[in-house]
């Protein structure tokens, strides 16, 4: 069915990507703009605050905006060029039907969504409710994420409902419930500045979160310690004090170690332990025989350098612990991230000043937009979607009968799994382009072309809703007002800077439309987007990601608030658990065992090289948006294979030699990178890129037990050099099919 | 050293401008075809004819600039002579009568620019004979003695007659409104450029007043008060022809004696464009600088030779211990020297934050 | 222009051990207004094959300034703030003397407009007291412009440097390069 409709050639024609430009002068308009219009930049966690400049209804550039305090101007090159995302020519315009042999031609509203509802009730009434699933996103704003869970739930009455934080922090927020029993970082990130030690586990914090990269120097410059946990010498561990080369995969070993290293040197906050903590006993039963010898076995790292790193994170009075997907992309993402909060529990160095934990949120919106509700097990507030109080409690918000609240439904992964499968039939996709960023997707393929219909709403056409049967044109992240949580947990307000242009309509109104197609107009009754965030406000009271007491208006007095915020005279909660008092049962953090095994596939003789993906400074995530920016494009115009010249003499491959890459899921030629700051048995691909370019053609399924969380981060390939030498520029990746 | 090149450069303008003077006195056959109308501005000419050649000769004389003079002139007549002198002919034509490097920084510039000089150039090339009497027009005698011919204007160079047109023709409308056309190009670049100047802010922090809108402003008085002039004239009985007479020959005065020294100086500096053309063209025949740090090519093997010697004569010396310079180095190679230098000295300081 | 609005006690301090590499300063450097959408300052790996360093120079605005003193077109100036400006584009002969003789490698030879142009400060943001482009975005502030207070007060154990060694040849700026606490020079060669 949702095979292409015509050549992905003819779509790249008039869809793009193609990449955009500023004029050598610069838009018309930029030295007089009608407005400065402060909001933030949509391409990581971060949340930068920038002001963009308008002209007659288009952003034609940026200004720093000096007075935010997290990032007082400062920018990534993301940020930098985030304003050509707006007057691009790939805009989608009008809603596109699909036209067998043709491609896709523009529709009236009523056709699109009319032929929308009508499929959801078809696909609904042939195989059942949960036939027809979404996938939503979180670049998405708090209120977009709100009422994409309300819409599935009320209004589509699907309990298949899940989103691309799948692939992002699940791990983390589940390691983190179990610790804490909430979903935050710990601490906002002014507290890194006089952190004694800091350990950076798994983030290229210099290229996916550049403007982090001011607070741990800042740190340093005030004398901190940095450790560095990564297989490649990433520019952050350059000049680390210690930098520890791990094999991936093999994470937990050197916690467990580092953990046993702390009991057995009693570097241990007993008074601390023994008062606010839980399950001590059972974790260092678990580490017991995870010496450093073993762990230099498992991991690759020489044990004096483990040593070092424990001894050092075990004496700071004072520490900060930062992790990423670098642990969580992993069958044992939560067990990783349970390890790091062991070692922070073991030394007590939590709820006070300078000393912090917490992993770092990837997507634009990812720590707002998992914790109100469009993730499959959740309702908004950070609720349990299996518990019955919760349950009640969003059923009365909604008002709804309990009973008609659509119960747990699958996970992004395994919900490709069921539509290969031919349970799901239908799909509704928003802010999610899984072609690209989910793994093996040679199957997430086979998967889309067995969907009976298919409608994505975007603002471009990317790779995915390029299968789609009706595409909706939605809006950017500056043509709507709302607001986004960033990786530190300060609620800030996004704000419309332009409205969408010609036939294309906000993501809201298309949903609040599609919602009283399906009969429920009476449960979307918002005019605006506060009143979105005013009930979700209502729906959040009472949960651990409490909204209540943050208005529109706090939020742009103070430029942000930290939740939890449980009344509108709090101030917000920009550190945690001063008290103690975790947001757990029992009010304690509980330390959870971790025993060490094996990653879901390991080398052998036949895929003798461990494969490892992850992001470049330049694109963002699958690159529906970065990969149509020219001068980011340009900066890193291609994926290229990170390899050590020991492995690459090995295969006698040379500098830039097109490598075939090959695992049991699929192949895929990238240019060489022949560089020593990677480990010798390790590759490394960036994923941001579709079709040939694609490191997801490669990458293995295998889903974390409890976080369902793919395992992105280690596979095993093997290498072939194809004896020709691609010459940078060669390859067109931007528009690879 | 400054004042004896001051000297030199003195010198040569000095004859130069008596040479002038002798060929006008001779072209205009001993002033009989002169135009005394024409004295104030015969006497702006000839100023900005020596202070042009003397600022010509002073910046000649500088280290880089002799550099390029020197070995333009030496590529050029060693060798294949006719090759270079074709080469020099298109790149002239490209550069210097259609300047064509200003097309990529924007059309429209280029256009305004394009305008603004050929409106300049034919504006000179038609004035500057007349002022010197190398040129005039005057009636056939044939024809003025006979009432019944149509009328035929000769036009003379040198006192020699070149060709003869009639009165009341295209061509002598053409002709005798020249300065008319040169003046709305003229008129039309000015002002674009003006407009430019005046709303973009990258412009507006780096521009002067006097280097920069200061000689727009004159163009445009001249024209205009040029074109005024013909207006009044032909349209007003003369009205406001002595006011506007008058500020058009303080204007065009002004200009000239400004050529030297503001910013019309680079219209006789552009030449020297081509000579860097050939420059490189030769260089590269003579083969290429590679960097010892990047191993790439990056300049002719002569540019980094002459630049050492150019370097000394400036009064620096990038000469390194072991004989080699510091000008081996690519601008990529020289960062990166740069950068493994302060690595070292923060490596040997023991830490490289606070 | 005449009126500006320059602030004096401002500088310019670099530490291109703290660079990360990230470009943002390549693409902030392209808005500048000055610039025409292209990028005057420049980051380069030092060597990739062995490490990931990555360096980043401005213009340093040096007070005797090479590029100037080899244009054969007498196309750069320096003005009264000590910034030394982008070349005079009536007059630039695109010869490439100034990128290939400066010491640091500033200038750059934009063919397509066979002219050279360079970092100029910023100036259509300096002159109305803001900070360049490139020194107000970097994430790790491996650019930083400010005053000499507040870099000695975030950065005490280091002090900024301008004078720098090439061979026999001495060369001293107005933009500053931190380095350990006492150094007087940067020896490059
Ligand atoms: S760090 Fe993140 S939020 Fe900040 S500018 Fe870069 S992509 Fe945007
Ligand atoms: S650093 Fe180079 S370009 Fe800048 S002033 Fe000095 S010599 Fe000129
Ligand atoms: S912005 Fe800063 S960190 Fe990024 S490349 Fe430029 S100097 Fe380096």
């Amino acid at each position: 069915m949702a095979k292409l409709p015509v050549s992905p050639e003819k779509i790249i024609e008039d869809f793009g990507p193609h990449l955009n430009f500023t004029p050598t002068e610069g838009y018309p308009g930029r030295d007089e703009p009608d407005a400065t219009v402060k909001t933030h930049c949509c391409f990581c966690g971060m949340q930068c605050g920038i002001q963009l400049l308008v002209k007659n209804n288009k952003v034609v550039g940026f200004e720093p905006w000096m007075e935010f305090p997290f990032n007082e101007g400062r920018l990534c090159p993301k940020g930098v060029q985030r304003y050509l995302q707006d007057n691009h020519p790939d805009r989608l315009l009008d809603p596109l039907e699909r036209v067998e042999g043709k491609g896709f031609k523009p529709v009236s509203w009523d056709t699109a969504l009319d032929r929308v509802t009508a499929e959801i009730q078809r696909i609904q009434q042939a195989y059942g409710k949960d036939a027809f699933s979404i996938l939503s996103g979180v670049s998405l704003t708090n209120e977009k994420s709100y009422l994409m869970g309300k819409f599935a739930r009320v209004a589509v009455k699907t309990s298949n409902l899940d989103y691309n934080g799948r692939l992002c922090m699940v791990s983390a927020g589940a390691g983190n419930k179990k610790a804490f029993g909430l979903d935050r970082t710990s601490n906002n990130y002014t507290d890194l500045a006089h952190a004694e030690v800091i350990i950076v586990a798994g983030a290229n914090v210099s290229e996916t979160f550049p403007t982090l990269t001011y607070w741990i120097w800042r740190a340093r410059d005030n004398g901190a310690k940095l450790i560095v946990v990564d297989p490649r010498v990433i520019p952050l561990a350059r000049t680390a004090d210690i930098h520890l080369p791990i094999k991936p995969g093999t994470d937990s070993a050197l916690y467990g170690a580092m953990l046993k290293y702390l009991v057995d040197h009693d570097m241990l906050d007993h008074d601390f332990i023994n008062n606010h903590t839980t399950g001590f006993d059972e974790t260092i039963a678990a580490v017991k025989d995870y010496t450093l010898e073993w762990a230099e076995q498992v991991t690759g790292i020489e044990k004096e350098k483990i040593e070092q790193a424990a001894a050092m994170w075990g004496k700071a009075s004072t520490s900060f612990l930062l992790h990423a997907r670098g642990i969580e992309h992993h069958s044992k993402g939560v067990e990783n991230v349970l390890g790091c909060i062991n070692l922070v529990l073991a030394t007590g160095r939590i709820g006070r000043p300078y000393c912090g934990y917490g992993t770092i949120t990837g997507q634009g919106n990812g720590q707002g937009g998992r914790e109100h509700g469009h993730k499959c097990d959740q309702l908004p507030g950070n609720r349990d979607i299996t518990n019955p109080e919760h349950r009640k409690y969003i059923a009365g918000v909604w008002g709804i009968p309990e009973s008609e609240l659509p119960g747990k439904g699958l996970t992004a992964y395994e919900l490709i799994e069921a539509i290969h499968r031919g349970e799901v039939k239908g799909l509704l996709s928003i802010c999610f382009n899984p072609l690209v960023s989910l793994p093996n997707n040679n199957y997430v393929r086979e998967a889309l072309e067995k969907l009976e219909f298919y409608v994505a709403i975007d603002f471009f056409l990317n790779e995915t809703a390029r299968h789609a049967d009706i595409i909706l044109a939605g809006s950017l992240h500056e043509e709507e007002e709302g607001t986004v949580t960033t990786a530190e947990g300060r609620v800030v307000r996004i704000r419309a800077a332009v409205s969408p242009p010609a036939n294309a309509r906000t993501d809201t109104s298309i949903i609040l439309d599609l919602a009283a197609r399906l009969g429920a107009a009476d449960k979307f009754t918002y005019k605006d987007s506060e009143a979105i965030f005013n009930e979700l406000r209502i729906a959040s009271k009472g949960g651990t990601a409490n909204y209540y007491g943050i208005t529109y208006k706090k939020i742009e007095d103070n430029m942000g608030v930290f939740w939890p915020c449980p009344s509108e005279d709090h101030p917000g909660t920009p550190r945690l658990w001063e008290d103690k008092k975790f947001a757990t049962p029992d009010g304690k953090a509980h330390f959870n065992p971790v025993h060490y095994r094996d990653p879901g596939e390991v080398t052998d003789e036949e895929y003798p090289v461990v494969l490892t993906t992850g992001r470049v400074v330049s694109q963002y995530l699958s690159g529906t948006q970065t990969r149509r920016i020219g001068k980011l494009v340009g900066l890193i115009p291609e994926p290229l294979l990170e390899i050590h010249p020991e492995l690459a003499m090995k295969y006698g491959i040379r500098q830039r030699e097109m490598v075939k890459v090959s695992t049991r899921r699929g192949t895929g030629e990238f240019p060489a990178n022949i560089v020593e700051t990677i480990r010798k048995d390790t590759v490394f691909i960036p994923y941001h890129w579709p079709g040939r370019k694609s490191a997801n053609q490669l990458t293995i399924g295998t889903l974390d037990p409890v976080s369902k969380i793919p395992e992105f981060k280690v596979c095993a390939c093997k290498l072939e050099p194809l004896g020709v030498i691609s010459r940078p520029g060669e390859t067109t990746a931007f528009d690879s099919i | 050293m400054h004042a004896s090149l001051n000297k030199k450069a003195l010198l040569v303008a000095t004859i130069v401008t008596l040479g002038c003077v002798v060929i006008s006195f001779y072209g205009s056959r001993k002033l009989q075809n002169f135009d005394p109308a024409l004295i104030a501005y015969l006497f702006g000419t000839l100023f900005a004819l020596f202070g042009g050649i003397y600022r010509y000769c002073v910046w000649l004389q500088r280290p880089p600039t002799w550099m390029y003079f020197r070995r333009t002139w030496q590529f050029i007549f060693k060798g294949s002579f006719f090759v270079h002198i074709w080469l020099l002919l298109e790149d002239s034509v490209k550069n210097l009568l259609f300047q064509r490097f200003i097309y990529p920084r924007g059309k429209k510039r280029w256009f305004a620019h394009f305008m603004l000089a050929s409106g300049c150039l034919a504006a000179f090339a038609i004035t500057i004979p007349l002022t010197l009497g190398w040129i005039n027009f005057t009636l056939d005698p044939g024809t003025a003695l006979d009432p019944g011919a149509v009328k035929l204007y000769n036009a003379n160079f040198f006192g020699f007659k070149v060709m003869s047109f009639k009165l009341g023709s295209v061509l002598a409308f053409l002709i005798f409104h020249a300065l008319t056309w040169c003046s709305w190009a003229v008129i039309a670049g000015a002002v674009i450029f003006f407009v430019r100047r005046l709303t973009n802010a990258g412009l507006i922090a780096s521009q002067t007043f006097e280097g920069d809108l200061l000689p727009l402003i004159l163009l445009i008085i001249i024209s205009v008060t040029g074109l005024g002039l013909n207006f009044s004239y032909a349209f007003m009985k003369g009205m406001a022809y002595d006011f506007m007479s008058v500020t058009h020959a303080i204007s065009v005065i002004l200009f000239l004696v400004w050529i030297p020294f503001g910013k019309f100086f680079h219209i006789i500096q552009r030449p020297a464009q081509i000579g860097a053309h050939i420059y490189k063209r030769e260089g590269k025949k003579r083969g290429m600088a590679v960097c010892p740090h990047t191993g790439k090519e990056f300049t002719t093997q002569l540019h980094v030779n002459d630049l050492k010697i150019v370097t000394k004569q400036v009064g620096f010396d990038f000469t390194l211990e072991d004989g080699s310079s510091h000008l081996d180095y690519s601008p990529e190679g020289k960062r990166s020297l740069l950068a493994k230098a302060h690595l070292k000295a923060r490596q040997e300081g023991g830490s490289f934050f606070g | 222009m005449e009126v500006t609005a320059y602030k004096t006690d401002m500088e310019f301090f670099v530490d291109m051990q703290r660079c990360i590499g990230c470009k943002a300063c390549e693409m902030a450097c392209a808005e500048c207004e000055t610039n025409g959408q292209e990028s005057m300052i420049h980051v380069n790996y030092v060597e990739r094959a062995v490490t990931i360093q990555t360096t980043v120079q401005v213009c340093m605005h040096c007070d005797d300034p090479v590029c100037a003193k080899v244009c054969p077109a007498d196309a750069i100036s320096k003005d009264d703030f000590g910034v030394v400006h982008s070349a005079n584009t009536s007059r630039c002969i695109g010869c490439s003397n100034c990128v290939m003789a400066c010491p640091f490698g500033v200038p750059i030879k934009e063919e397509k407009y066979d002219m050279m142009m360079k970092c100029n400060m910023c100036y259509d943001r300096t002159s109305a007291g803001k900070k360049p482009m490139c020194a107000t975005v970097c994430p790790s502030q491996a650019l930083f412009y400010g005053t000499r207070e507040e870099i000695s007060r975030m950065r005490p154990n280091s002090t900024p440097v301008n004078t720098f060694v090439f061979g026999e040849q001495v060369v001293t700026t107005k933009v500053n390069i931190m380095m350990p606490k006492g150094s007087t020079q940067l020896k490059v060669h």
